[in-house]
């Protein structure tokens, strides 16, 4: 396999990361382990959610993600490592709400509450004014629905409920576990402009999803991780370039007799639709000679620029075939 | 380029996590109609106890008692008896030592001849409680110095007409009571007597569903010396002296545990004896304690309280809602503080905004049942016990509610929460009869249902356990688990 190549445009991560300054809107995760009787969720992990930047945490379901968000809110006890936020472990923060704010589960509403009750009790929780609970459900776009009970929202309604929530302490840090499902394209659109207006105001985020696709519109940076183990630390622009590698796409009509030919010229060839390939292990120019000399026609032939989706796919592809080998003593 | 939180906070002190966890409360219509629930059923298990229940103690006539062991000789015509009781034994307030005329005394192991009241009699006696007493007659009665033993004591005849005098050195006399004894025969009897009340009620099972109840007897003994009787001519009377247990069939129980006995001994007598002389008034059969009995309806009004607090918490956990408090508030043992003085304030005022109407409306039916004067003293809200079973219901159903809470949190679960709260609460009563009566009282003394105690308004034979007492019982239960409940929190992943 080619797994080296299409790797080589990603950082992996590395433990001697730059310390940031304790007083810094980050997330510092470092070295976390967390296992849930033999099945191992979480494993050496070390990541920073920098603040400024919409940070994508992404991973396929069961990789991990929640787990490492938990152990960050300090729900979950880590069994090695640490997980900070701005230098500090997360419980002890004095008025939490103020500088964490987490969606974790949109689900986690009382039905029997209405939606300003149960912003009203996190508020006061903290110390925060009455007067959030309005702001942040005009932020949202649920003042309408203030005096409704939970228990009617659509899923839509309460991840923007569950977003306000996370929004009362006005916080720098910004944690999200899958906030996209449930949304119509419409609720999908303004999360991104929200997230990306979030980031612009200096906030670190973090954004959690099993599509990659989800994000790619919205994340900066990306954490990917299979298995409970980093699989990519990395911005998206560099993970873009080496999934692309050095691979070229070629247009022809007469797909067969092209895959033929250059297979037999010692390339890997991959199909991308009925007219079109990717060829990696021949340049350009050699591929047009070879294609020139057995004059079979061509309609175009350039770098190929792998999606993100792409570019994920294999990153987990191989994530989930190291852990399989890995599991065998 | 760090972004800085624009809002301000007071702190997430204690008292924001008090009022967070009011406002989740009060937030959620299943916590009104749970203590609406509670509220509704505790004052109509009032209603259903005060309409229910019925007495004829009221309808009982005054019962004479003539319980006696008695050391007499026979007297003819006038005269009269002295004795000093040197010492008497304390078996309660009433126990009687003294001298005692009377007619023809029944022998009770004869079972035959019985006389179909008490005969007549005069006599005057000490008691550890009351000091000395006269009693004529059974029902009239005066009392003389509260003076106890040791005490001079004599009786003179004079025709009908005896009187009873005490003193403290056997010269200087005072009278206590005279009375006019026209059916005592010329013939006489004198002599000292012993007389012990029931110091309690002798209980014992016999099945599950039923109890036998009977006065408990103790023997009390008094030693009487200087005894000596004269003649209508001045002259001391000598004779045998002989003694009888005056109480026959009318004691319920049999007699031989409490076998009256005398010894003589250089002009020292020692007498033990048991029973009751003189009058019980109508109506002192009624042992009820009508306000707890219309009270301990809280117990099933407690039921939809467990829900409630059990949900508090177990709710949390099942939609993953303790997720966002525990962020909010990372120091999960003050989350469990603060539900629990919630909920406790929440359970308070509804106990006691249940027991108060359920009094109300329950005493004046009680009193229309029977349940009336003498026999039941008319009971006021302001009553020290009754305040203290009002306020004290509010009480324990509080510390019941922190109960089922604490439980919720460490079970994570409502259905073993409830079931097991009402378990640990309502099964020792399920129980309890299938023990022996021994048995069954500590069952009320070390379960958490001990904390119902503290509605008891009266002492009854039957108490297992003091009012403060038992809220100390339920409360250490309350806290071993409050206990358990927020180390497990600290320990265990949200």
């Amino acid at each position: 396999m080619h797994s080296e190549g299409r790797l080589s445009g990603v950082t992996t991560p590395s433990r001697g990361m730059p310390s940031v300054s304790a007083m810094d809107a980050t997330i510092d995760v470092a070295g976390l382990r967390k296992r849930y009787g033999s099945t191992v969720a979480v494993d050496d992990l070390t990541f920073t959610v920098h603040p400024g930047m919409v940070t994508g945490f992404v991973g396929p379901n069961g990789a991990g993600k929640s787990t490492t968000m938990r152990i960050v809110l300090g729900l979950d006890a880590a069994d090695a490592g640490t997980a900070r936020i701005g230098g500090r472990p997360y419980r002890s923060l004095t008025a939490p709400l103020t500088e964490v704010g987490a969606l974790l589960d949109a689900e986690a509403i009382h039905p029997g509450r209405r939606a300003k009750d149960h912003l009203l009790w996190m508020a006061q929780s903290n110390g925060l004014p009455a007067r959030r609970v309005g702001e942040v459900l005009d932020q949202v776009g649920l003042t309408s629905a203030a005096r409704r009970r939970a228990g009617g929202f659509s899923l839509g309604m309460r991840q923007r409920l569950g977003i306000a929530a996370a929004m009362l302490g006005d916080p720098p840090v910004l944690i999200f576990d899958e906030p996209v499902n449930g949304l119509d394209p419409e609720g999908i659109r303004w999360i991104r402009g929200y997230l990306r207006g979030l980031a612009a105001e200096g906030r670190a985020i973090l954004v959690s999803s099993h599509l990659m696709s989800e994000l790619e519109e919205t994340a900066d940076h990306l954490v990917v991780i299979g298995r409970g183990r980093m699989v990519a630390d990395t911005s998206v622009a560099d993970l873009v370039a080496g999934a692309s590698g050095t691979r070229v796409l070629l247009r022809t009509s007469q797909r067969t007799d092209a895959m033929t030919l250059l297979a037999r010229a010692g390339a890997t060839v991959a199909v991308i639709d009925h007219e079109a390939v990717t060829v990696d292990g021949l340049s350009g120019e050699r591929i047009a000679a070879l294609l020139g000399a057995a004059q079979v026609p061509f309609s175009e032939l350039g770098a190929h620029r792998a999606t993100l989706e792409e570019a994920y796919m294999e990153l987990t592809r191989d994530a989930v075939e190291f852990g399989a080998t890995g599991s065998t003593p | 380029m760090t972004y800085s939180s624009a809002v301000p906070s007071n702190g997430a002190g204690f008292a924001q996590v008090l009022h967070a966890e009011w406002t989740k409360l009060r937030s959620v219509r299943s916590t009104w109609i749970c203590v609406g629930l509670t509220f509704g059923l505790t004052i109509l298990l009032a209603y259903l106890a005060g309409s229910g229940n019925t007495t004829d103690a009221n309808s009982f006539g005054p019962q004479r008692f003539f319980q006696a062991q008695l050391v007499h000789q026979s007297l003819t015509g006038d005269g009269s008896i002295v004795t000093h009781v040197a010492s008497q034994e304390e078996t309660g307030p009433d126990a009687k030592a003294g001298v005692m005329i009377t007619g023809p005394v029944a022998d009770p192991t004869s079972k035959t001849g019985l006389p179909a009241s008490p005969p007549a009699y005069a006599a005057i006696m000490v008691t550890p409680g009351h000091g000395v007493q006269w009693q004529s007659d059974i029902s009239h009665d005066a009392a003389g110095t509260t003076d106890p033993a040791p005490r001079w004591l004599k009786l003179t005849r004079a025709g009908s007409r005896i009187t009873g005098y005490e003193s403290p050195d056997g010269v200087t006399w005072t009278q206590v009571g005279t009375a006019e004894v026209t059916e005592l025969p010329a013939t006489a009897r004198v002599g000292m007597f012993v007389s012990a009340p029931p110091t309690g009620v002798k209980a014992i099972r016999r099945s599950p569903t039923s109890i036998e109840n009977s006065p408990d007897y103790t023997l009390s003994t008094a030693v009487f010396d200087s005894v000596r009787i004269t003649g209508a001519n001045g002259q001391p009377v000598s004779g045998s002296w002989q003694h009888v247990d005056t109480s026959g069939p009318p004691r319920e129980l049999p007699h031989d545990s409490v076998a009256g006995s005398f010894t003589e001994n250089a002009g020292r007598f020692t007498v033990s004896g048991a029973g009751d002389l003189g009058v019980q008034a109508p109506g002192s059969v009624g042992d009820n304690d009508v306000v707890r009995d219309t009270l301990s309806g809280i117990l099933i009004g407690f039921i939809a309280m467990a829900v409630l607090a059990a949900l508090y918490i177990t709710s949390e956990f099942r939609r993953g809602i303790i997720r966002t408090t525990f962020t909010a508030t990372p120091r999960r043992g003050r989350v469990l503080a603060a539900k629990s003085i919630v909920l406790a304030a929440v359970a308070f005022v509804t106990g006691v905004a249940a027991a108060v109407p359920a009094f109300l409306i329950s005493q004046p039916l009680l009193r229309e049942n029977g349940f009336a004067p003498p026999a039941y003293p008319k009971v006021s809200l302001t009553d020290g016990p009754v305040v203290r079973a009002v306020l004290g219901t509010g009480l324990v159903l509080a510390l019941l509610a922190v109960l089922a809470l604490a439980l919720g949190a460490l079970l994570r679960s409502s259905a073993a929460a409830i079931t097991l709260v009402i378990a640990v609460v309502l099964v020792p009563l399920i129980i309890g009869p299938f023990l022996t009566l021994g048995g069954e009282a500590w069952l009320k003394r070390i379960t958490p249902g001990a904390g119902m105690a503290i509605q008891q308004t009266r002492e009854r034979w039957d108490d297992a356990i003091g009012p403060w007492a038992g809220i100390a019982v339920l409360s250490g239960w309350v806290a071993v688990v409050l206990i358990a409940a927020v180390v497990q929190l600290r320990r265990r992943d949200a």
